[in-house]
């Protein structure tokens, strides 16, 4: 199938090629605005401690408000997937993006 | 259980049926060589013998084929399950509704009233399997049909990316 579980990497950074070249207006990089002290409070799970945070975070909160009426959070929820949507094809564009390096690479190597 | 091992130990090998080996275990049930049906018959002299002997019409009489491991001259019967037979005659042995002196089955244990039945069914086993599997089949097609529609989503992709880890990521949007 697809899932790539994981790779050998580079320590200093997730990307093998410059993530910045062919970009001439540059790359948003990504962030978020939940701190450590916050995640930490909620105990939220570490593989779930991505770029998503802020809408699990938003999610949960009222999911505890609600309870035990959670359905009235489906707008909260529905973010929360596309947050994991657009997640999905960043890295799948990532990864794509790497393959097509490495195999230009290998072919300007080669001539 | 000393009498047992007293047993053993005195009499180290008893005769079980002629072979001679050591016995630690009696079975429940009873067995009287008298009951050992005849050999299997040749003659018709023979054969209207042991129908009288088990109480037989000769027309009805039927042996098991002989292969030379078979029952002898014990009659087929027609297999009848102890629910196939009147419940309200008022049988000699209501238990096993079987009258005194009647030819019981060879399988007759299996056919108690708790047990086995020989009685028709309303389908026979092979519609019945097959209606098992047109179900089983059907759930089957649906979901072969329905649940593999997403490969669409299922590229390659990078590991899972954490933020403040000292590494950056970036989207593919550009910076305003």
């Amino acid at each position: 199938m697809g899932s790539v579980s994981a790779k050998a990497l580079e320590v200093e950074s997730d990307y093998k090629h410059d993530p910045l070249e062919g970009f001439p207006n540059g790359r948003k990089p990504r962030e978020i605005k939940t701190t450590l002290e916050e995640m930490e409070s909620a105990k939220i799970p570490l593989d779930k401690r991505d770029y998503c945070v802020d809408y699990l975070m938003k999610f949960l909160e009222c999911r505890n408000e609600k309870y035990p009426w959670v359905y009235k959070c489906h707008h909260e929820k529905h973010e929360y997937l596309h947050c994991q949507y657009e997640d999905y094809l960043i890295r799948m564009k990532d990864y794509e993006r790497n393959r097509r390096l490495d195999e230009r690479a290998a072919k300007s190597g080669q001539h | 259980m000393a009498a047992l091992i007293k047993k053993a130990l005195i009499n180290p090998v008893l005769r079980n049926n002629g072979i001679h080996r050591l016995q630690f275990v009696r079975l429940a049930a009873y067995w009287n060589k008298d009951w050992k049906p005849g050999p299997y018959p040749k003659t018709d002299a023979e054969r209207i013998a042991a129908a009288k002997k088990y109480g037989l019409l000769p027309q009805d009489y039927e042996p098991y084929p002989d292969d030379g491991l078979g029952y002898g001259d014990y009659p087929k019967l027609p297999i009848v399950s102890a629910d196939m037979k009147d419940s309200l005659y008022n049988w000699d042995y209501p238990e096993m509704k079987r009258d005194f002196g009647e030819p019981m089955n060879t399988q007759y244990d299996v056919f108690t009233e708790e047990r086995l039945s020989n009685a028709r069914t309303r389908f026979s086993a092979k519609f019945t399997l097959a209606s098992f599997l047109g179900v089983l089949g059907g759930f089957l097609t649906l979901h072969l049909l329905c649940e593999y529609n997403d490969w669409y989503l299922r590229h390659p992709w990078t590991p899972p990316q954490y933020p403040n880890q000292g590494k950056t990521h970036y989207t593919f949007e550009p910076v305003d």
